[in-house]
């Protein structure tokens, strides 16, 4: 469980996220909506312990994680997976290397685990014939279904998708979204989607969080988003695609 | 009005002063946890190979030829000023000490950190801005154990053979134009520079390769994990990291020489 109290995050003077609290639940999958430049994405790097906040707490399985060390941080990062909004692969690394990579780095197991492991990320991800080409070469779908086979190699608990299907075509983001909810079903895994797109909170999410100027303005189920009556939220269900 | 300008302007020093003294911080903590990562240079060898290539084997062609060109200048302009006192036996003792004291290392480092520096700025900036680095963090890799430490060791490594070839080529760039410019004999010359060299000529110009390579390299690579604001966030920290660590390798060589030259 991963749990934001009173979360307050300050760049300079500029405050974007002022006393934010949430609660991720395992095996739920959870959706934070917001227009873009929100702090969305800073939420799932301060659950990562990537970012620490100005104030307020991060809690990770009840660990208090916005005070630990880098070193400290390693193993709480390994119970959850990240999918980032560009995917951040290596660009010096094959496909294969790629998913292997988390492996190789920080689990003392033999080759051929590795590699069994690795095969079955690629069969996972339908991305057979590519393992040895390297992320520059395949399309934007293939290179998130890398990103998410990375995140899903070392078995998390939990997996954070910044904006996982930005900038697809539909085809793309319709077998993104249904390998996203596989995830559940196959591997019983939680998840938090950090998306500005609304569909994406309908058709994969069970609870939603809204984040409107640096606050969170509606925290329930997903269905219950169309009871809200905040102008906001009426307004992002008429548009259904924030562009602000 | 003029007390709200001096106000503005005491502001804007104040956080100029502020963010220069955070970022001189950070850069020390940086440089610290480099040098503490090098215990696990084992674990990132292939890393440490590639970059041994890149900053040793693949930057010889560029100090070959800047050192030829200052040695065969040097032999030049340094044998036409001899020539009018009569001097020009002394060629290769002359030569032989501005190359192998000041201008062999001098210029290998600013080559370097032309080549060495903005590829690292450059790779790590992108690195950056992609979120790779985030992501190795993420993934429970220490980004500076993974891409700074085996930069930093092979710098380290490969600038004393670098410093070297940069001393040999000029120097016989030097000995060359001294026998087919101003046609001396090439036993006069390498006579007039091999009784004469001592031990601290050598220790002047070899302790500035590793200094080098901690500037060059600490440096660049800082800056490429500062960049920020998409590709002409690259740009900006790849040349910041050039500007910096070349003023940095000049004001080291005046420094190193003096320090040297001074205790022994």
């Amino acid at each position: 469980m991963i749990e934001l109290r009173n979360v307050s995050l300050k760049y300079g003077e500029k405050e974007i996220l002022h006393s934010v609290s949430l609660t991720i639940e395992d095996n739920t999958i959870k959706a934070i909506l917001g227009p873009s430049g929100v702090g969305k994405s800073t939420i799932l790097k301060l659950m990562l312990g990537l970012m620490r906040p100005t104030s307020g707490q991060v809690f990770v399985d009840g660990v208090e994680i916005s005070s630990l060390s880098e070193a400290e941080l390693f193993p709480i990062r390994r119970k959850m997976g990240m999918v980032f909004q560009g995917n951040a692969l290596f660009d010096s690394m094959t496909i294969s290397q790629n998913l292997g990579f988390f492996l190789r780095e920080n689990l003392n197991l033999p080759e051929e685990e590795i590699l069994r492991r690795v095969q079955e990320q690629i069969r996972f991800a339908g991305l057979e014939g590519y393992e040895e080409q390297l992320p520059e070469s395949l399309s934007g779908g293939m290179r998130k279904r890398v990103a998410i086979g990375r995140a899903l190699i070392f078995k998390p608990h939990m997996i954070l998708f910044d904006e996982p299907t930005a900038g697809l075509d539909p085809v793309s983001s319709k077998k993104i979204l249904s390998l996203i909810s596989s995830l559940r079903q196959h591997n019983n895994l939680g998840a938090v989607i950090v998306t500005h797109i609304i569909d994406d909170v309908f058709n994969v999410a069970d609870c939603a969080a809204v984040l409107y100027k640096g606050e969170i303005i509606f925290d329930d189920a997903a269905p219950k988003l169309h009871e809200s009556e905040h102008p906001f939220i009426r307004s992002i269900l008429s548009d259904k695609i924030l562009e602000l | 009005m003029p007390v709200t300008l001096i106000r503005n302007i005491e502001k804007d020093l104040v956080y100029r002063l502020k963010d220069f003294f955070l970022t001189m911080q950070d850069f020390f903590l940086f440089g610290v946890r480099s040098f503490l990562t090098i215990p696990k240079i084992r674990r990132y060898w292939r890393d440490f190979l590639d970059q041994a290539k890149i900053c040793g084997a693949d930057s010889i062609p560029i100090v070959l030829v800047s050192a030829i060109s200052i040695g065969s200048l040097l032999a030049i302009e340094v044998g036409n000023l001899l020539e009018d006192f009569g001097a020009k036996t002394m060629l290769g003792r002359s030569t032989s000490i501005s190359v192998i004291r000041e201008l062999g290392p001098l210029l290998m480092g600013l080559m370097l950190s032309a080549r060495f520096g903005s590829r690292n700025g450059a790779e790590l900036g992108a690195m950056k801005i992609s979120e790779q680095i985030d992501a190795l963090r993420a993934f429970g890799t220490d980004p500076i154990a993974k891409l700074v430490m085996p930069r930093l060791v092979a710098a380290l490594i490969m600038f004393l053979p670098l410093t070297a070839l940069s001393d040999f080529a000029g120097l016989y760039s030097a000995a060359y134009m001294a026998e087919h410019y101003h046609h001396l004999d090439p036993g006069i010359f390498w006579n007039s520079v091999y009784p004469r060299l001592a031990l601290k000529d050598f220790v002047v110009g070899f302790a500035k390769a590793p200094v080098f390579a901690v500037i060059i390299t600490l440096v660049s690579s800082f800056n490429g994990f500062s960049a920020s604001g998409g590709t002409a966030g690259v740009g900006r920290s790849t040349i910041k990291g050039i500007v910096v660590s070349s003023g940095l390798v000049l004001i080291a060589n005046f420094y190193v020489s003096k320090i040297v030259l001074e205790n022994m």
